[in-house]
């Protein structure tokens, strides 16, 4: 089975992104691998351990893609990690474009069964790149799954539903995005890393996309702060809701 | 003048509370500009279905039987054919479960630009503030597409939208749309319990490490079931195991727009915080007077939530009774 994982990279720590002039410095930021893209490596990789022969290859389509983030897909067991290099991505379509160009300039005619991508970046969290995605390879799309087996021709999935839970019968080739609860990301330890660094990692250069359907026109840094009104017994807290008109809607 | 199309969600044969949100919102703004509005809905429908839907405008509704729980290959298959068809100039969705996996399919397949997570400005300006990077950076985007997308949640102030005015329905032929071989199959839904999303409840109360356990929840959902409301937890209630991940609210969980949120023993991480930013009343319970969740918080009491909790429950009891 051939497996396609598309990685990218969200700030550590989300207070060190600056705004200079209403513009995104990203400058000071490090970066980690997306947490909901760490679902999907380790889903992958188990697909591999479930159906040995399997090839697993990571993607990541950004600009500021380190080598650490295809490390570390490397080391948490995929065999192949390729950085598609693009100009700066303006929105999810574009960063849906070049990898979906990508994955056809890496299978050919032949498109993998199995595309795998987290939920959503932390960072924006549009969630928008993986339903693209499988728009523009024709494959079909189904997500955020919490479950997944696979008999090899067959899944089973589940995903969320609004105050519930759905389950899915599915077959490849599909587009799955992963969530929360899937499975438990491996750590990767020295010995992992070390095997990694060994590997080679590709690049490819992306065409230039088309326009982007969204543009950031303008950023400010959020700073506010709410006063609070301190009751000092739970009489007072009721009382001052009470006032506030906050019960109102309950006997509606 | 803008055409907009409403995607009505249908879930056991009746129209979702965020679609009738959404629908009435799209209305009042378009009886303002005298714009044209249309709705999509998939799926059997119970008679009173339509109930809450006023203004002018057609119902297109596709009532196959096989579109009860539709998958979202199908519905995009139509709603592009139905927008191009109908030139609709802006689509409207409600942020659900389905409406997220909805509209990226759709934007993709019209080239349209999608604007989610919108915390103000009117559908006109199509112009979107929304929080990035945790809630830290409020930015602006605007569309560059001719054809706009919506996703709308309950950020903004929610319409009371009134017409003497009804919607007419007329039947849309999905046939066409139906693929033989779709490869995705939804084969059952099991509700959690009969309790709805809490992305849709107007009162929170929630509750973080400092409940202590999974036990201390139920005095969380007895003020919740008091005040009519729903019970959210922080991550790290959900990481202990306490509630399910579906309960989750910040980051990694959901975003939630409540008229009142209660936050029970959570700190108020950023990451929490992020889930927040637009609840209107925010409420801490806490026992550390310098916990974050104070500075995000309209009003707060110091305290055990072991201990207050019970006692705000009995004080609420009696503000209620006295109505």
């Amino acid at each position: 089975m051939n497996i396609a994982v598309c990685i990218c990279q969200v700030p550590d720590l989300p207070s060190s992104v600056a705004v200079v002039d209403g513009a995104l410095d990203l400058s000071r930021v490090a970066w980690v691998m997306n947490p909901y893209d760490e679902y999907a490596v380790e889903e992958a990789v188990r697909l591999k351990e479930q159906f040995p022969g399997s090839v697993v290859i990571a993607l990541a389509a950004a600009p500021e893609a380190g080598k650490e983030l295809l490390q570390k897909a490397l080391a948490m067991g995929a065999d192949r990690a390729v950085e598609v290099r693009s100009l700066p991505l303006q929105d999810s379509f574009q960063a849906a474009w070049v990898l979906a160009e990508a994955i056809r300039n890496i299978y050919g005619k032949e498109l993998p069964e199995l595309v795998l991508c987290g939920r959503e970046s932390l960072d924006l969290q549009n969630g928008s790149v993986p339903a693209m995605l499988a728009g523009m390879l024709g494959m079909p799309f189904t997500g955020p799954v919490t479950a997944l087996r696979s008999d090899g021709e067959r899944l089973e999935l589940e995903r969320e539903a609004d105050g519930g839970m759905e389950c899915i019968d599915a077959c490849y080739p599909l587009v799955i995005s992963t969530e929360k609860g899937l499975n438990i990301p491996r750590k990767t330890g020295i010995r992992q890393i070390m095997e990694a660094r060994k590997k080679s990692l590709e690049i490819i250069s992306a065409s230039v996309p088309p326009d982007p359907l969204v543009r950031l026109r303008s950023a400010e840094l959020v700073l506010s702060r709410k006063s609070c009104c301190f009751a000092a017994t739970p009489a007072e807290l009721a009382g001052l809701l009470h006032q506030a008109g906050l019960f109102k809607t309950v006997q509606e | 003048m803008a055409y907009y199309l409403v995607f009505l969600e249908q879930r056991d044969g009746f129209i979702s509370n965020v679609a009738v949100d959404v629908w009435n919102r799209v209305q009042q703004e378009a009886t303002q500009s005298g714009d044209k509005v249309s709705g999509f809905v998939a799926g059997p429908l119970k008679p009173t279905a339509l109930a809450d839907l006023y203004g002018n405008g057609t119902i297109y509704h596709a009532s196959d039987e096989a579109l009860a729980l539709p998958s979202s290959t199908v519905l995009c298959r139509i709603l592009t054919t139905l927008v191009a068809e109908e030139a609709c100039s802006d689509i409207v969705i409600g942020a659900t479960v389905t409406g997220k996996r909805l509209a990226p399919c759709l934007a993709e397949a019209l080239h349209a630009s999608l604007l989610g997570g919108c915390t103000g400005g009117s559908l006109q300006s199509g112009l979107c503030r929304r929080y990035i990077y945790s809630g830290l950076v409020l930015a602006a985007y605007q569309p560059a597409a001719k054809i706009r997308i919506f996703l709308q949640g309950r950020e903004q102030l929610r319409s009371a939208f009134m017409s003497p005015d009804r919607p007419h329905c007329v039947f849309f032929d999905a046939a066409p749309f139906f693929v033989p071989h779709d490869n995705l199959f939804i084969r059952s839904i099991t509700a959690g319990d009969s309790r709805r999303s809490i992305a849709e409840a107007n009162i929170i109360v929630a509750g973080g490490r400092g409940m202590g356990g999974k036990d201390q929840f139920v005095l969380l959902e007895e003020l919740a079931s008091l005040l009519g409301g729903g019970v959210g937890a922080s991550r790290s209630a959900v990481d202990e195991g306490w509630r399910p991940h579906s309960d989750q609210i910040g980051q990694t969980g959901k975003s939630v727009a409540p008229d009142l949120y209660i936050a029970c023993g959570i700190s108020g991480a950023v990451q929490h915080l992020a889930g927040l930013s637009s609840a209107r009343t925010v409420v801490a319970v806490n026992s550390d007077p310098h916990a974050p969740i104070f500075d995000a918080a309209d009003y707060g009491i110091v305290g055990d939530v072991r201990e207050v909790i019970p006692a705000l429950i009995e004080e609420v009891k009696e503000v209620l009774e006295k109505k």
